[in-house]
């Protein structure tokens, strides 16, 4: 009952101080929703959506566009080849051209089997979109910086010494704010799964079927196989992405509190937001050295800082393409950082609840 | 009789059973050591607050009222010995201790985002069960019906003490803990608060502690008080046995100022010197001593015109305990003030 009324009382406090952060954001995925609007009447020629194409005949269309790719690529390989001239980028080729003839691959698989790829139905690759691209890129940060206010900014208002004085527990109002932080946060979600699902559904003519199986490699790296694929219902799909996006969302909001129970607004604010914008550059610039001295492979260790696995969903398959056919995609990869995602999470709430049991408050 | 502040309206509060017998402490303070880092905030403090009283909570800048209240609030963990309100240990038992007070701090903690009444709200939903009309009429007892529905990041530091007020007083606590009640206040807001505190003491039977600078509404209100001074107590007890303790003060005004000296310097236990006017001595004694001094003046032939005795105001003693003016605690640098 305490829970509910401060878990209400920190809903209201949200909303009253940062309803222009939720205005901004809405006001944002319209903007999104009419430039892309644009782009395709202007594109297209036309105001309503294209003709639904089936996800067979996307595939054939697929398959025989890389067959065209393909072709060339050999082609350039061999002008090169006859005239004795080294290519610069030979291992760049190589490597595309594996990745093409497995791409291909992995569409003959999928229509010999009648499986539909995850880019077959709007659902699923809206899914792919809202919960794994640059979206959740941005509103995980967003979500980070409002949850680093939670108590820092009581404390630099003043109102924590009144807010901790009376009857709750500081357990409770920790946990107050965090299920607080969680709602809004998954509120926000879903509303841009909605949008992006709008847009996505537009761009491929048809709301597509929510019922429905589709496959999913386990390891993108290697070829299709009753072995390297996994089936699920597309609606068990949509859960799994949405409980993993609102994981990651929660490991962000785990590691902000933690920040806000140690220090006041303004401090919180830039720790939180340092954190999450410079340690995934840092990062990237990181992994760029190793996998230019070594491998990819190499680099793969940075995957377990919590600021690289943020965003899980994105690792299932591409957002645009037809299938995982990459390294460091499909089940598996998704698999580990989900579990990553999960220890980061626990240890961020575990190490908040510990301070804000023990923080002394002195004014 | 003093006039009614029109800020203030009618309420009708419950008055609690007013019993004969002696109160209970509601406030324990035992062997208090707190310490930041290498300075002692509060040195081995003990004192009690009995229910029903209101107690003054004196003590210059620094001399760890705050960090007292703040341990009693459980914001706060004591290095040594325990605080307790309504025999509840504040930090380690204090989601029990705290149903039993309300508090406001020197810097009113207020969401300036939200209204008056909203503020209200939130903090009512939590104590509870506090419902609308308690809200409003907590508003009006405190003046502050009319700016309710504002943002309190509008409200002058007048306006915000009030409301902080009634915020602390929402569940009918039986302690109210009012850190510097007076700051920001204009001195009609003053004369509500004195008011406002009066009737809440008197009508409610509500236990008030009072920590405050301003000398003359703690002598004007308390029972008791307690002196701190470098986190030690330096005096504690009943007002009037305080001033007492401390003895008397005598204006008289004489005939012949010289020997008026000479005659009083010869009685045991006291101290006399010049006085203002010039043609009046100035008398310091422990106990009282107006008959003896009287007698031996006119004994002595010299023609009294006026003696008048006055105890020694809350003020002087505080300057003595503390060597610290209370109207000016930052600015005057610890003196020695002579003591009779």
């Amino acid at each position: 009952m305490m829970l509910t009324i401060l878990v209400r009382n920190e809903l209201e406090k949200t909303w009253r101080s940062r309803w222009m952060v939720f205005a901004v954001l809405g006001g944002l995925f319209l903007l999104i929703a009419a430039g892309l609007y644009s782009f395709y009447v202007s594109h297209d020629h036309r105001w309503s959506p294209p003709p639904p194409v089936a996800w067979q005949t996307q595939l054939r269309s697929d398959i025989a566009n890389n067959q065209s790719t393909l072709d060339n690529l050999q082609v350039v390989k061999q002008q090169a080849g006859t005239r004795g001239r080294t290519l610069f980028n030979g291992r760049a080729l190589n490597a595309a051209e594996g990745q093409l003839q497995q791409a291909i691959a992995a569409d003959q698989y999928l229509i010999e089997h009648d499986i539909a790829p995850l880019s077959a139905y709007s659902m699923t690759r809206a899914a792919l979109f809202g919960f794994g691209g640059i979206v959740m890129f941005l509103l995980v940060r967003i979500f980070g910086w409002l949850a680093s206010e939670q108590i820092a900014g009581e404390r630099s208002d003043r109102t924590i010494a009144i807010l901790l004085s009376r009857p709750p527990s500081r357990e409770q109002v920790l946990l107050a704010k965090a299920i607080a932080s969680f709602l809004i946060s998954l509120a926000v979600v879903l509303v841009s799964f909605l949008v992006a699902y709008a847009i996505v559904a537009f761009i491929m003519g048809s709301l597509g079927p929510v019922t429905g199986q589709v496959g999913i490699a386990i390891d993108g790296s290697k070829p299709l196989s009753p072995d390297n694929l996994v089936t699920m219902p597309i609606l068990l799909f949509l859960l799994m992405c949405i409980g993993a996006a609102m994981l990651a969302v929660l490991c962000v909001q785990g590691m902000s509190l933690l920040i806000s129970v140690l220090t006041t607004r303004w401090a919180a604010i830039g720790i939180t937001l340092a954190i999450l914008f410079g340690a995934s550059l840092l990062s990237g610039v990181v992994a760029g050295i190793i996998t230019l001295i070594g491998s990819a492979q190499s680099a793969h260790f940075l995957n377990y800082a919590f600021f690289n696995v943020l965003a899980p969903v994105g690792s299932i398959a591409p957002v645009f393409g037809n299938g995982a056919t990459e390294v460091g995609k499909g089940m598996h990869e998704f698999g580990s950082e989900v579990a990553t995602l999960a220890v980061w999470t626990v240890g961020f709430f575990a190490a908040a609840w510990f301070f804000f049991r023990r923080r002394e408050e002195a004014g | 009789m003093q006039a009614a502040d029109p800020n203030l309206v009618a309420i009708h509060l419950p008055i609690r059973a007013i019993t004969l017998d002696p109160m209970p402490a509601i406030v324990e303070v035992d062997h208090l050591t707190k310490n930041f880092g290498p300075v002692r905030a509060l040195d081995d403090l003990s004192f009690s607050v009995a229910e029903g009283e209101v107690f003054g909570f004196l003590g210059p800048n620094g001399a760890g009222k705050t960090t007292t209240i703040r341990i009693l609030l459980g914001l706060l963990r004591p290095d040594a010995g325990t605080a307790r309100i309504g025999g509840h240990d504040c930090w380690n038992d204090h989601s029990r201790a705290a149903p039993l007070f309300g508090a406001t701090l020197e810097q009113p903690g207020l969401y300036g985002y939200l209204s008056g009444r909203d503020n209200l709200r939130q903090f009512a939903r939590i104590v509870g069960p506090v419902n609308e009309r308690q809200i409003t009429d907590l508003l009006a007892l405190v003046g502050m019906t009319e700016r309710a529905d504002d943002k309190v990041k509008r409200y002058s530091m007048g306006m915000r003490q009030r409301l902080a007020l009634a915020q602390a007083l929402l569940g009918r606590p039986r302690l109210l803990v009012l850190d510097e009640p007076t700051n920001g206040l204009d001195p009609n807001g003053i004369h509500g608060l004195r008011l406002l505190l009066r009737r809440l003491a008197s009508e409610q039977a509500l236990t008030i502690f009072l920590s405050s600078h301003l000398l003359s509404e703690v002598e004007e209100l308390c029972d008791r008080v307690v002196i701190l001074h470098r986190g030690q107590v330096r005096a504690v007890g009943p007002l009037v046995e305080l001033m007492n303790s401390k003895g008397y003060v005598y204006q008289i005004d004489v005939s012949d100022v010289g020997g008026a000296l000479a005659i009083v310097r010869s009685i045991d236990g006291v101290r006399a010197e010049r006085g203002t006017p010039s043609d009046s001595i100035t008398v310091f004694s422990g106990t009282d001593l107006a008959r003896v001094i009287n007698r031996a003046l006119v004994t002595a032939g010299i023609e009294v015109d006026q003696l008048v005795r006055t105890q020694r105001g809350l003020e002087d003693i505080y300057i003595e305990l503390t060597g610290v003016p209370s109207a000016s605690p930052l600015s005057a640098p610890p003196t020695e003030v002579a003591v009779p």
